[in-house]
């Protein structure tokens, strides 16, 4: 084994050097501003950066990199509590809960919460790579295709917590959200489904740009039905008001530890990502909770929970990444490309052959993330300020800059019709009553499922038995079924009880 | 208000940079202004690494008078990206990255622009790919995989990227050419591919060694044979797939085109700044990184190349059932 403490001395050494410092600085402020953006999240703000860490050293590139993918999982909240408008994917969720909470008056404990949160979870997953990396190679290759099914079956079991009070209506929109995911070319026969011939959506439809419309632009359209008013005139922006209080901190504290725990194991796995583990987390905070009722009102653990497994999912997808040269989502494998562009392959022996690399990395990922909390708690003070800004003047700038940011993730108009299209869904979806999050999550979700369903009868020649005859599956599965089969249990028991008395 | 308004200036101002925003506009010599290199996938990826490397040097070593800069525009096998140059028509500031999806993409109708619609540039190097597994496999040879997938049809799991892709191709060519039948399972990407193949989800992996290489000097996987004609100087103790009775060989290519009918004189200025570009360290050691075979093609040899080629795939693709029904 390798001399843990040795090598955080060494890490240390290098992430200090005046160089490396700045850029690990300037890594997360810049993290910090794509996740501010909407539409641009830190796979394009990464890729946008690739040719300036050119004239860097691997180190220095990966530091920065690196920054900048954490520091977004930061900045993606702020804009999705302050005007529903998500950062980028992985901060889709937190809206539920922190856009209420900015309505209700509480911006401030909302931010601070997620900044908070942010950085516990941060921190907790750079100790856990710190600790446990190599050996933790091996759990990321354990789920097969059956594993994954089961894993995004089960969160699929999920979509009624994301719901409003009628599940039905909850169950209804997560199955469009299905029927949307298979619009597109499928991997596994090639053909277009449901493309009508249109280039642009070969490649299905983008998950950004549509819930970016469900809330962001449903949100403008139903806000200018009355004569547009301060939606957040009784926010209360005083200095201490900003800050989450005690009874903020007991509600939250379980849900950040579970949140960091679930984020960090579930984003190990390659092609997770972070945006499934943030739905994950608050989808388990929900079914867990004492009050799930009042989910989706402005509760903080509907902050704390995602927030905290997003940032959590960053730290694990540095596992496969260097302990495999295994990228876990897009913008680790963007991070990869840009290491070969600069002559360094991350793979198994890494760990040996760039021990400055790895280790200088990962102590830039502990002051980061120290970096992140003393950047982002002031910026808290400004961003509040946002809603000081009449509505009429905010509503235009919001729809403006949504768009530019989704044009500009892949250079693709069409990005921006799918945006104003679902803002129209949106609309009417709210006029009924049908809530949003479970349709986003189903076309988070409904690729995953059903490549993963395929692959794992593929493999098994057509046989359910595969998902049930492997360890993992089999025990996910029985969660899964369990979650999804629990509203019978109450009535099961009763009538068990019934008979034990008669007998 | 007066920092909102302050702050969204510094968004756009960022963005514009970002994307690169801005063409000169001025009269000269060809080039006058950025030529635009369009990635027909996501950043990150073995185009990216090809293009974005040439792009550095061209930086580098002024080998053009004006940047070559990239733009990726990801999404659908390549389809997005070849119809946006394509519709650049005569416009010799537009170059495209072109390797197997360039030819297969199209026939498989996904887009309806195809060779005719481009100007072969230059063809700077060839993808070698590598039939791997597990080390804990019980196949040691080809061979004995071959005489498996014969006793056991469609029992051997292959792992691979979508249908039409070059590792698709290159299973489908062993079970042509063994007549033998795979069971292939199709991954989002070469990592997903690697990952099961270490936890043991799948038998086989068609890999190219851009994305298995470390893995197979770490013991990590095992190369049981390489789809090239001679052996590789990055391998030489992994024999060739037809020493081991299997008549396949399989290369990607690695070039660039143009829209049609651009001036002559451009395309010329381009061919001689790519024949140097070969001659640079940075391509050198890109070659020797990615494993990859230097194979340089001027304009016209690349467009006869792709138009053989172009052929061959028809036939595969054709079996492999990939043909679009109208």
């Amino acid at each position: 084994m390798y001399n843990i403490f040795d090598n955080m001395i060494m890490g240390f050494q290098v992430a200090t050097s005046w160089e490396n410092l700045l850029f690990c600085f300037i890594g997360v402020l810049i993290g910090t501003l794509i996740g501010v953006l909407p539409g641009i999240g830190p796979t394009t703000g990464i890729a946008i950066l690739i040719p300036v860490t050119f004239g860097m050293s691997a180190t220095t590139a990966i530091i920065t990199m690196a920054g900048v993918y954490y520091g977004a999982m930061y900045g993606g909240s702020t804009t999705s509590i302050l005007i529903n408008l998500p950062g980028e994917s992985a901060s889709v969720v937190t809206m539920l809960d922190g856009y209420q909470m900015a309505k209700k008056g509480r911006p401030g404990p909302a931010l601070g919460m997620a900044a908070l949160s942010s950085f516990i979870a941060g921190t907790f997953s750079i100790i856990m790579l710190t600790l446990l990396a190599p050996p933790l190679a091996g759990y990321a290759v354990s789920f097969g295709p059956p594993e994954y099914f089961c894993l995004t079956f089960m969160g699929l079991t999920l979509v009624s917590a994301l719901g409003g009070d009628n599940p039905l209506k909850a169950y209804i929109s997560s199955v469009l959200g299905l029927l949307i995911s298979c619009i597109g070319i499928d991997a596994i026969s090639g053909v277009s489904r449901f493309t009508y011939d249109n280039m642009n959506l070969l490649d299905g439809v983008g998950f950004i740009g549509m819930a970016i419309g469900l809330f962001a632009v449903a949100e403008i359209l139903e806000n200018m039905e009355a004569p547009i008013k301060q939606v957040f005139s009784d926010a209360k922006l005083g200095f201490l008001s900003l800050f989450p209080n005690k009874q903020d901190w007991k509600d939250s504290f379980g849900a950040i530890w579970r949140g960091s725990f679930l984020g960090f194991f579930i984003g190990i796995l390659p092609g997770s990502g972070a945006t499934l583990c943030s739905f994950i987390a608050y989808a388990v905070e929900k079914k867990l909770s004492k009050h799930p009722e009042k989910f989706g009102t402005g509760v903080i653990e509907g902050v704390a929970a995602p927030e905290g497994a997003n940032n959590a999912a960053a730290g694990g997808g540095m596992v496969p990444l260097l302990t495999l040269g295994i990228p876990s989502g897009g913008a680790t494998a963007v991070m990869l490309g840009a290491l070969m562009i600069h002559g360094l392959r991350p793979g198994p022996m890494l760990f040996t052959t760039n021990p400055e690399f790895v280790w200088g990395l990962i102590a830039s990922m502990y002051i980061g993330n120290v970096l992140l909390v003393i950047l982002n708690m002031p910026l808290i003070g400004i961003w509040v300020q946002l809603l000081k800004v009449p509505y009429k003047v905010l509503m235009p700038l919001i729809l403006t800059i949504a768009a530019t940011g989704i044009f500009a993730t892949d250079n693709n108009i069409f990005d921006m019709w799918i945006m104003f299209f679902f803002g129209v869904v949106g609309y009417l979806m709210r006029k009924l009553g049908f809530p949003e999050a479970p349709m986003v999550l189903a076309l988070v979700l409904g690729r995953m499922v059903e490549m993963s369903l395929r692959q794992s009868l593929t493999i098994s020649h057509g046989s359910l038995s595969i998902f049930f005859t492997r360890p993992i599956s089999g025990v996910i599965m029985t969660v899964a079924l369990i979650s999804l089969f629990s509203p019978l249990f109450p009535i099961l028991w009763r009538k068990y009880k019934g008979r034990r008395s008669v007998a | 208000m007066k920092t909102l308004s302050r702050l969204s200036v510094l968004f756009l101002v960022v963005l514009f940079v970002a994307i690169g925003a801005g063409n000169a506009l001025a009269a000269g010599p060809y080039p006058t202004k950025p030529i635009t290199m369009i990635i027909h996938a996501g950043a990150g990826g073995g185009s990216d690494i090809f293009a974005r490397t040439l792009s550095a040097a061209f930086d580098k070593e002024k080998l053009l008078p004006q940047p070559i800069i990239v733009e990726n525009k990801p999404g659908g096998s390549g389809a997005i990206a070849f119809a946006y140059v394509a519709g650049k028509k005569k416009d010799p500031y537009y170059l495209l990255t072109a390797v197997t999806s360039f030819m297969t993409t199209p026939l498989m109708g996904i887009t309806p622009v195809g060779l005719k619609d481009f100007t072969p540039i230059a063809n700077f190097a060839f993808d070698e790919y590598m039939l791997m597994v597990n080390p804990k496999s019980k196949y040691k040879s080809v061979k004995e995989i071959v005489a498996d997938a014969k006793a056991n049809p469609k029992k051997i799991t292959v792992g691979g990227t979508q249908l039409g892709s070059s590792d698709s191709v290159c299973a489908y060519l062993i079970e042509k050419a063994a007549g033998v039948q795979f069971n292939f399972i199709v991954f989002n990407g070469g990592g997903e591919v690697n990952a099961a193949l270490l936890g043991g989800h799948i038998d086989i992996a068609v890999s190219n060694p851009g994305e298995a290489l470390e893995l197979f000097k770490a013991g990590k996987v095992k190369l049981l044979g390489v789809f090239s004609d001679k052996r590789l100087p990055g391998a030489p103790d992994v024999p060739t797939l037809k020493e081991q009775g299997v008549d396949v060989t399989y290369q990607q290519n690695r070039g660039l085109v143009a829209p049609a009918d651009i001036p002559a004189d451009a395309k010329k200025t381009l061919e001689e700044a790519f024949a140097k570009y070969m001659k640079t360290d940075t391509f050198k050691k890109y070659l020797a990184d990615n494993m990859l075979s230097a194979a340089w093609m001027d304009g016209e040899t690349f467009g006869k190349w792709l138009d053989k080629e172009n052929a061959r795939y028809a036939v595969i693709v054709k079996d492999m059932g990939l043909i679009k029904k109208k």
